[in-house]
């Protein structure tokens, strides 16, 4: 681990009993094992014959090794690394989705995951009723769905479609009405990964838009991107993540360089 | 408990959407749910009552209570195993609790099933069969049968998610239980010597506690609610410990 270690800045905060203000989230010491069969074993006599040779050969594969993660309140940390460095897993394992094998995930909080756009959506159902299934499933109330409605609508510029089935949409469109949902409500951990970048050039900004208002709220965000603009822009803290291990935690600028020197040599660090 | 009452909404949401989508495209939609049991007992009844012919009295009665008990039942139990495989993508990047999705299933059948009511009720009218207050003891027998499918489903679908083989496996086991209950037969048409086989099949007595009080206008024996009772309580129970058990290890694996 490179630069400062932040855990013991506010030690045992975690605590989700505690009635302190602010959403945070604590990873300790977490790791998380991917079990992938050798042998594609999916039938139950394969599976019988195997378990009794003892023989059940499974590739192993730690996608997070002993990774302590402090997330403070209002903070707002970019994940950066390799493709199958683990950050999609680390971010899972923070919507509370995949349990860790080993460790410790504690958060106080709603956690708001948009992992990717427009999961859970129902191809065959309208905008509309995709509206309430989908914010449901974040945890939203039908109450709170129907307040809220108008103004989803209005910030997903979709007008008269919302009755229309979505498979007629457009993936614009249907990447619009999914971040309309989303972000409707100001979340108390909002979970972001490479979502940022959808739609034509005016959403986008209203989206930056968004992230920004969220960012003046003090929302806890952790955002997992390739991108050097958005980690900066957005950001107050960047972890860098390579096999599955926390490789440097600080500042998003520098921890930026430290990443860009490795994955393509010094001249191209910033 | 807590957290079904806390998820109530979002359970509803996904019963809806699973009788949505099933007809959406289809242009008499929701109809099919009652036209398709009634078009299959037609069927039954042509084929066993001028071909094959036994004696039954009023056997579209008999025949079509018997389906729709095994229809749900049947069903419920495959659509529940496709259930988290169908959806993977919500299960590895949403929070929902994972048993939401079985227990939808069988909620959409649940009202299914309670719309086939309406034309088996028709038919009893119809065909003159006598209508008897015993008909009031139908909820009791579908809880019952709910109970006991939710606990198959919650069973049988994290099996499937772990093994793909048990889906065809189920498929097939469930057609020969089938034929080792008279759902479509009537019990006298068994030779003496096979009658054992289905009296020891405990999916008898689930469908007499569901078809008695149809069809012979009585109160389901005591042996055969008892059976069913103790059925649908066991299989419920094993159901949920099991899946909370595996729980954690599906979105490994969907």
């Amino acid at each position: 681990m490179v630069a400062v270690d932040r855990r013991s800045e506010t030690p045992g905060t975690g605590d989700p009993g505690r009635a302190t203000a602010g959403a945070c989230a604590e990873l300790d010491d977490v790791s998380l094992r991917y079990r992938l069969a050798r042998q594609r074993i999916s039938s139950l006599k394969a599976y019988a014959i195997h378990w009794m040779k003892g023989a059940l050969i499974y590739e192993e594969l730690w996608a997070l090794r002993n990774v302590d993660l402090r997330i403070e309140s209002g903070e707002s940390l970019g994940i950066i690394g390799r493709n199958g460095a683990g950050k999609t897993t680390l971010l899972r394992v923070l919507a509370g989705v995949l349990k860790p094998t080993s460790g410790r995930l504690v958060t106080r909080g709603a956690v708001t995951p948009l992992l990717e756009l427009g999961t859970g959506f129902d191809f065959e159902l309208t905008g509309r009723e995709n509206v309430f299934l989908n914010a449901l499933l974040l945890g939203r109330s039908r109450r709170a769905i129907k307040e809220a409605f108008e103004r989803i609508v209005e910030f997903s510029e979709l007008g008269r479609f919302i009755d229309s089935p979505i498979r007629n949409y457009s993936t614009g469109m249907v990447a619009r009405l999914a971040f309309s949902i989303a972000t409707a409500w100001t979340p108390e951990i909002l979970l972001l990964d490479e979502v940022l970048s959808v739609g034509d050039v005016a959403f986008t900004r209203k989206c930056e838009a968004r992230m920004r208002e969220f960012r003046a709220a003090r929302v806890t965000m952790v955002l997992v991107t390739h991108s050097r603009e958005t980690l900066i822009e957005n950001c107050s803290r960047s972890v860098w993540i390579d096999g599955g291990r926390i490789r440097a935690d600080g500042a998003p600028a520098e921890v930026w360089s430290l990443y860009a020197e490795e994955v393509s040599g010094p001249a191209a660090a910033v | 408990m807590s957290q079904l009452a806390q998820r109530r909404d979002l359970v509803l949401a996904l019963v809806a959407r699973d009788l949505k989508v099933r007809y959406r495209r289809s242009a008499i939609g929701f109809a099919w749910t009652m036209l398709q049991p009634l078009l299959t007992m037609l069927v039954l009844t042509v084929v066993f009552s001028s071909i094959f012919r036994f004696d039954v009295a009023n056997y579209p009665v008999y025949v079509l209570s018997g389906l729709l008990f095994w229809n749900f039942f049947q069903q419920g139990t495959v659509a529940a195993m496709s259930s988290l495989r169908g959806n993977a993508q919500l299960l590895q990047r949403l929070p929902v609790p994972r048993w939401i999705f079985p227990l939808a299933t069988v909620l959409a059948g649940l009202v299914n099933l309670v719309l086939a009511l309406l034309p088996l009720l028709a038919i009893v009218v119809l065909t003159g069969h006598p209508v008897r207050p015993s008909l009031l003891f139908l909820p009791v027998a579908i809880v019952l049968l709910g109970a006991f499918t939710l606990g198959i489903a919650l069973l049988v679908s994290p099996l499937a998610v772990f093994f793909a083989d048990v889906v065809e496996l189920i498929g097939v086991a469930l057609m020969l239980l089938m034929y080792l209950t008279p759902v479509i037969y009537p019990m006298s048409i068994l030779p003496e010597s096979y009658r054992w086989l289905i009296r020891f099949n405990p999916m008898r007595s689930l469908l007499e506690v569901f078809r008695d009080p149809i069809y012979h206008g009585k109160l389901p024996p005591l042996p055969h609610l008892l059976v069913a009772t103790a059925l649908g309580v066991a299989l419920l129970a094993i159901g949920v410990a099991l899946f909370r058990r595996f729980s954690d290890r599906i979105p490994f694996h969907v």
